[in-house]
């Protein structure tokens, strides 16, 4: 044994490669052995966990794991084989098995190909989320429940019902002729997008899972924005809009773990490298001529990206993205954030009556943060009276422990207010 | 400085691990393992392969040849080391991180006889 050269793995490595060998292995088995090719990358992972520790990383572990797991693969379909009486043609009818894994994710038209199956129209949307998870994304069940919040017998039904669906129905694992790509697409981006909020958002409480669907969600939009079919403008804008969110996940808790207001974050823990990169991708995102609510979106938070601090943010600018968010995507959570801006643009009474429009609004009747806003609002006008109104108002709607705490916090200052 | 032989028995690892669990278990018997390098004194570590093996008894001068040994999983020696240092005292030491014993795995310590250094 040569002692082990390689002492850290890659981030990630067993995880990715889970993701990809499956997605490899179910391309050449066919949709419905599924099953077989998570069986097989499971089994070659296992051997890795219980060989490597004694004989060192392989030089080239991902080559290790997918032979392991291809030959595994044969095996397990040698065995289906027998057991249906067809030893004759079973192994022959899928076809030459993969020799390797494709070396860069860019080239990974299998994990794009795979992306498309788990998020096919036809297939119920949280199924589609928990699919892409396991099968792309190489989560566990246990892992995908915590991130949801769900118990994980729910999460395996669900994967395994999807499964059946996708045999009925015969659902390929391929990327979608021209004619079919714009709305299977739509249908792909919407699901990293919810994956990547489900982390951002901060109402499940602090889980390490959580934090981690951001990072998935990106990787995953990056091997789309990489690759020939779906190197796209609305692709870019996406990725955009998540790298410039995600580059304020550092600053966005102090060290109690508290949620912070964005004038009140340290904007020079904000990640720069995720910034630029952000900003790259909306570059790009600007080459068609389509404008969707990402590309607004992701203006949105590119303003408040490369403003050094809240004063000097262009919030006229910002006003007029969520002018146009609304005239895409009209919505009341899109109108109270329009609201917020038109106050640090043209002056909090404005604000505060755009929000009274919308108070009513049953949609938001559930929704702590629009009783919050008008707490800020209020609390900035030198009213902190009724600003604590209204931050008991938030308390009594629905919010996870941090959110509690944050808004804890501000009805603390309404009540004891700063000397100045 | 004397060698000793350490049989690492049963899995002690779950095979119900998710991907990021495997791989941080691996990251842990990695670093011990780089550490124990880097003290300097390993000489060998082999992993065995599990699932099969042969036990030869002697019967009365005919060799009798059966599959196995089919213990208990955690009575089956998964891997061995073979580590220098110069007592028991040292090798518990050694060994005390070792991720092994995180679970319910078993280190056997054996110290191999120096026969250049009898009499």
């Amino acid at each position: 044994m040569p002692p082990p050269e390689v002492s850290a793995l890659v981030e990630h490595l067993f995880r990715h490669s889970a993701g990809q060998m499956v997605s490899r292995l179910a391309c050449w088995l066919g949709a419905a052995r599924l099953d077989l090719a998570e069986e097989a990358v499971q089994d070659a992972l296992v051997r890795a966990l219980s060989t490597w520790p004694f004989s060192g990383v392989p030089a080239e572990p991902r080559a290790w794991l997918f032979q392991v797991a291809r030959n595994r693969a044969l095996d397990l379909l040698r065995r289906e084989a027998s057991l249906r009486g067809k030893l004759e043609g079973l192994v022959e009818a899928c076809g030459e098995p993969p020799l390797a894994l494709a070396q860069t994710p860019a080239l990974g038209d299998d994990e794009l190909a795979m992306m498309f199956m788990c998020c096919h129209p036809s297939l119920p949307p949280p199924a589609r989320v928990a699919l892409t998870l396991k099968t792309v994304g190489g989560f566990s069940v246990e892992e995908i429940a915590a991130a949801f919040l769900a118990e994980p017998d729910a999460i395996a039904q669900r994967l395994v019902r999807a499964k059946h669906q996708i045999r009925d129905q015969a659902i390929a694992i391929e990327i979608p002729p021209e004619s079919e790509l714009g709305s299977r697409l739509e249908s792909v981006l919407d699901v990293l997008y919810l994956l990547f909020n489900e982390g951002y958002s901060a109402h499940g409480g602090e889980n390490l899972t959580r934090a981690e669907l951001c990072g998935e969600a990106i990787r995953l939009a990056e091997i789309l924005a990489e690759s020939r079919a779906t190197d796209l403008p609305v692709v870019h804008a996406l990725l955009a809009l998540m790298l410039l969110q995600a580059s304020r996940l550092p600053a966005r808790v102090d060290e109690a773990g508290d949620l912070l207001l964005l004038a009140e974050q340290d904007r020079g823990a904000w990640d720069r490298e995720l910034i630029a990169r952000g900003l790259r991708h909306l570059e790009r995102a600007a080459s068609g001529t389509a404008m969707t609510a990402y590309h607004v979106e992701a203006a949105i938070a590119a303003t408040h990206a490369v403003a050094p601090d809240e004063a000097s943010t262009d919030w006229g600018y910002v006003l007029q993205l969520y002018d146009d968010l609304l005239a895409i995507k009209p919505s009341p959570v899109v109108e109270l954030n329009r609201a917020i801006a038109l106050a640090m643009a043209e002056g909090l009474e404005a604000g505060i009556a755009a929000i009274g429009r919308i108070e009513a609004d049953p949609a938001l009747a559930r929704y702590y943060l629009l009783p919050a806003a008008l707490g800020r609002l209020w609390l900035e006008t030198g009213d902190p009276k009724r600003a604590a109104q209204y931050y008991e108002e938030a308390l009594a709607r629905p919010c996870s422990a941090p959110e509690r705490r944050f808004l804890e916090r501000q009805l603390t200052k309404c009540r004891r207010p700063a000397p100045r | 400085m004397a060698k000793y032989l350490v049989l690492v028995r049963g899995s002690g690892m779950p095979s119900t691990l998710s991907p990021q669990e495997m791989q941080k278990v691996v990251q842990k018997y990695m670093s011990w393992a780089e550490d124990l390098r880097k003290a300097g004194p390993v000489v060998h570590g082999e992993k065995l392969r599990f699932g099969e093996g042969r036990v030869l008894r002697g019967n009365g001068g005919k060799m009798v040849v059966t599959d196995g040994p089919y213990a208990e999983s955690k009575e089956i020696v998964g891997g061995f080391w073979l580590i220098e240092a110069g007592s028991y005292d040292e090798m518990l030491k050694l060994l005390a991180s070792h991720p092994h014993l995180d679970g319910s795995g078993t280190l056997e310590v054996r110290e191999v006889e120096d026969t250049s250094r009898r009499g």
